[in-house]
């Protein structure tokens, strides 16, 4: 069905390749950046991904301003600050974020200050405020899940409310997206199945909720049927450099599609269930991602029986509910099959979330914007009762 | 019959005046609309003990504006007391804002032809400020709108229109007897 009025864009330069990442440098020279800040984490630091940038940078004339790697987990107002001082202190022209979500969208709200001219992120929240032009930016995705490396979305934790806070502007997408497989193969299996989970909750929201239009739906499709293809083989195998690659995109195709189609109540119970208990988002998704299905299958049930086909499921002459239900199973059963390959937990209470928690979540989560796409309404009580579901 | 009618149309859409006429006639349909709903915050509050409850946790002082980009009508209401009151026309240096982008946008909402939800997801309108406490006022906007409009709008206004009891057609009842005194009262 053809909405009748929808908006998509998606500026980002995208490079897709086993050696993407030789290419930074002179994507760099087109964009008329010399210094580069390299935002990233320990972790990346750790497993050697930096130096695969730092080679690239070596054979060029350009060079590497600084290298932050302090991006926790959740990325926090007060880091983005930090990180924006140092920006202008080590006289850096752009951004290389190399990570998984949280680096990339620290560097997007460090970008965001910067430019702005602001001392705190905070009093920038809100829908296409940012007036700016944003420093250039090229991000380096290192888990095939956020997507963040083709959004318009950076999502800052607030350490002072604990709660996860979603700054939207079509300023914040990076001018260039790197996919290189080097980049994601060092991730353990686990964290392998919870960002692909990540991912294919991105195209299936983007899919089924109520900003969902023609463009955006090849996107999701195509992310949905890589997952498909590639998820179990890059988590049995994390040396498979074309089922990486594979996922690679897929987390960047569910990406375009979700910051136009925007996501809906798997997200906004996922957002509440990382501020209120630190669980990983990407595994949030992935536990609340057939629960969410099925509640919302009253509203759209149509477009959860189109996913049967995509997800692998045969297309029967069966009711359009039953067909969903179908989509619903055939979620479950690639989750469980992950589980069984990787550990990764099936319900919440294997998340690190206690019973007791499960009000403040729900209280979260009816607050959270993502909800606001959803193609059904989600009172407390229908949220919680959701979560107690999945718990 | 049809052609010409369509060009007598596109006449008088091409005589001198004509776009700041309609430009004038969408300013007073919208700012006409927004002052019956400021009020209209007060007299739901008043009435309706889910709205009441919905703004409890509400933290007191909190302003918000609802209006019409760049230079359109807006109205600003704040909680103080535990109420909503109407502050009158305006941003009023609002802690949240709902702004649409146009004219033809808030005319789309405001006469009821599209939900607040649905103009959300088509990008009609732009939030300034905290979007957890947005979808707070959002669902108090969702109240006011089950209280003030017909049922039979609801479905178009509401992804889901509330069950409505004898108690809250009573309730219904006073908001509609409660607004025009509201209204005026306003206005001098």
């Amino acid at each position: 069905m053809i909405p009748h009025y929808y908006q998509h864009f998606c500026p980002v330069k995208i490079l897709s390749g086993h050696n993407a990442v030789s290419n930074i440098p002179f994507e760099l020279d087109i964009l008329g950046c010399k210094r580069a800040m390299i935002v990233t984490d320990k972790g990346v630091v750790g497993a050697g991904l930096i130096n695969i940038v730092r080679e690239a940078f070596s054979d060029s004339d350009r060079e590497i301003g600084y290298i932050f790697d302090e991006t926790p987990p959740d990325s926090s107002n007060r880091l983005v600050n930090k990180l924006a001082k140092l920006f202008e202190k080590q006289k850096c022209d752009c951004f290389v974020a190399v990570g998984g979500g949280s680096a990339l969208d620290t560097a997007k709200g460090a970008n965001i200050v910067i430019s702005e001219g602001t001392d705190d992120i905070l009093k920038l929240q809100g829908n296409e405020i940012i007036k700016a032009d944003l420093f250039p930016m090229i991000a380096v995705p290192t888990t095939a899940g956020t997507g963040s490396e083709a959004t318009k979305v950076a999502v800052i934790y607030n350490e002072e409310k604990n709660t996860k806070m979603a700054f939207v502007s079509d300023r914040l997408y990076p001018r260039v997206a790197v996919l290189d497989s080097r980049m994601t193969m060092t991730v353990p299996p686990r964290l392998t199945a919870a960002t692909g989970m990540d991912a294919l909750t991105h195209a299936v929201e983007a899919y089924t909720c109520l900003q969902k239009n023609p463009i955006d739906d090849i996107f999701a499709r195509a992310a949905i049927e890589l997952v498909r293809k590639y998820l179990v083989r890059a988590t049995e195998n994390g040396r498979d450099e074309e089922a990486r690659l594979g996922m690679a995109n897929a987390s960047l195709f569910a990406g375009i599609a979700f910051s136009n189609s925007m996501v809906g109540m798997v997200h906004a119970l996922a957002h509440a269930c990382g501020g209120v208990c630190h669980v990983p988002h990407g595994l949030a998704n992935a536990i609340l991602l057939p629960h969410g299905l099925e509640y919302n299958i009253a509203s759209v049930p149509q477009y959860i029986a189109e996913l049967s086909g995509m997800l692998g499921g045969s297309i029967e002459y069966m009711e359009v509910r039953d067909q969903a239900m179908v989509t619903v199973s055939l979620v479950k059963n690639l989750l469980s099959r992950l589980n069984r390959i990787s550990g990764i937990p099936m319900r919440l209470r294997d998340a690190g979330v206690s019973e007791d928690k499960l009000p403040a979540i729900a209280r979260g989560a009816v607050n959270d914007g993502a909800l606001a796409f959803n193609p059904a309404e989600v009172s407390y009580e229908e949220a919680l009762e959701v979560l107690k579901q999945a718990f | 019959m049809n052609d010409t009618f369509g060009n007598m149309i596109n006449r008088i859409r091409g005589l001198p005046g004509y776009p700041a006429l309609q430009t004038r006639v969408k300013h007073i349909l919208c700012d006409t609309v927004l002052s019956v709903l400021g009020p209209a915050f007060e007299v739901v509050g008043r009435y309706v003990p889910e709205f009441r409850k919905e703004i409890e946790p509400w933290e007191e002082g909190r302003r918000f504006s609802i209006g019409v980009l760049p230079n359109g009508p807006a109205v600003t209401l704040e909680k103080t007391g535990g109420r909503i009151r109407y502050l009158g026309k305006g941003m009023r240096s609002p802690h949240i804002s709902m702004a649409f982008k146009n004219y033809d946008s808030a005319l789309l909402v405001l006469m009821s032809i599209m939900g607040s939800h649905q103009a959300f997801a088509e990008n009609r309108i732009l939030v300034y400020g905290d979007l957890a406490k947005t979808m707070e006022i959002n669902r108090v906007v969702n109240i006011v709108n089950a209280y003030l409009l017909p049922g039979f709008v609801l479905k178009t206004v509401l992804k889901r229109p509330p069950k409505m009891g004898i108690k809250n057609y009573i309730s219904k009842g006073k908001v509609y007897a409660g607004l025009l005194p509201a209204v005026v009262r306003h206005m001098i």
